[in-house]
């Protein structure tokens, strides 16, 4: 039985792929992929950053598509927000 | 938060909670000591890390490596980058082994396939007390 924060961790990898699995290579979020990320999943993260401005600070290599590695770099920086908004309420 | 949490929100949430439960047992409330540390890795990644990695010496490498301010405590930022590790580690193992075509997953990290019970949840010593070669703590 894996933990909760185990099973979080693995969550992060379903909710990449319920967008990279829509179109094209299975692990890769093209833009449009991430407008409904980010819709459906941070619609909070959006109000001050658009997806087109997320998805060009994302694409670390600039091969027009988010692989798995850089998604997780979109985890990171939106848990560190989360978390510091936690400590303003 | 007034509407529903999604599943990216509500795991990201799980994560900082993990971490404000034990960040807030010493010392500073927001960051993870080391004590703290080892707590957290023994308990709440028991299965995505191999027992031989969740030796004292093992987790002091951990956190050393991830102190990336040398503070000797780990903050919620420097703490989310082994939680990004350890995804990426466990995406890897889904893919291990499956050459099909398609997008398979296989288990993830911590889980092999047939569903093990482990005996003793929370940490269980294996009976031999951990040794510490007499130096107290390396600088």
């Amino acid at each position: 039985m894996l933990t909760d924060l185990e099973n979080a961790l693995d969550s992060f990898i379903d909710v990449y792929h319920k967008y990279s699995l829509l179109q094209g290579n299975y692990h890769s979020i093209y833009m449009d992929d991430m407008k409904k990320l980010l819709e459906k999943e941070c619609p909070q993260f959006i109000k001050k950053k658009s997806a087109e401005t997320w998805f060009k600070e994302l694409d670390i290599n600039s091969d027009g598509a988010i692989n798995f590695e850089e998604f997780l770099v979109m985890v990171v920086k939106v848990g560190v927000e989360a978390h510091k908004e936690i400590h303003k309420e | 938060m007034a509407c529903e949490m999604s599943l990216m929100e509500s795991s990201i949430e799980t994560v900082i909670n993990v971490f404000h439960q034990y960040s807030t047992r010493l010392g500073n409330p927001d960051t993870l000591n080391q004590k703290e540390f080892k707590q957290l890795v023994k308990k709440e990644l028991q299965n995505f890390l191999k027992k031989e990695e969740r030796d004292d010496k093992t987790i002091n490498h951990i956190l050393e490596d991830l102190d990336t301010n040398q503070d000797k405590e780990l903050s919620f930022e420097e703490f989310i980058i082994m939680m990004a590790r350890l995804t990426q580690a466990s995406h890897v193992q889904m893919h291990k082994g499956s050459s099909s075509p398609g997008h398979k997953h296989g288990p993830g990290l911590g889980e092999d396939g047939h569903g093990h019970s482990h005996g003793g949840h929370g940490h269980s010593h294996g009976g031999h007390g951990h040794s510490h070669g007499g130096h107290g703590h390396s600088h």
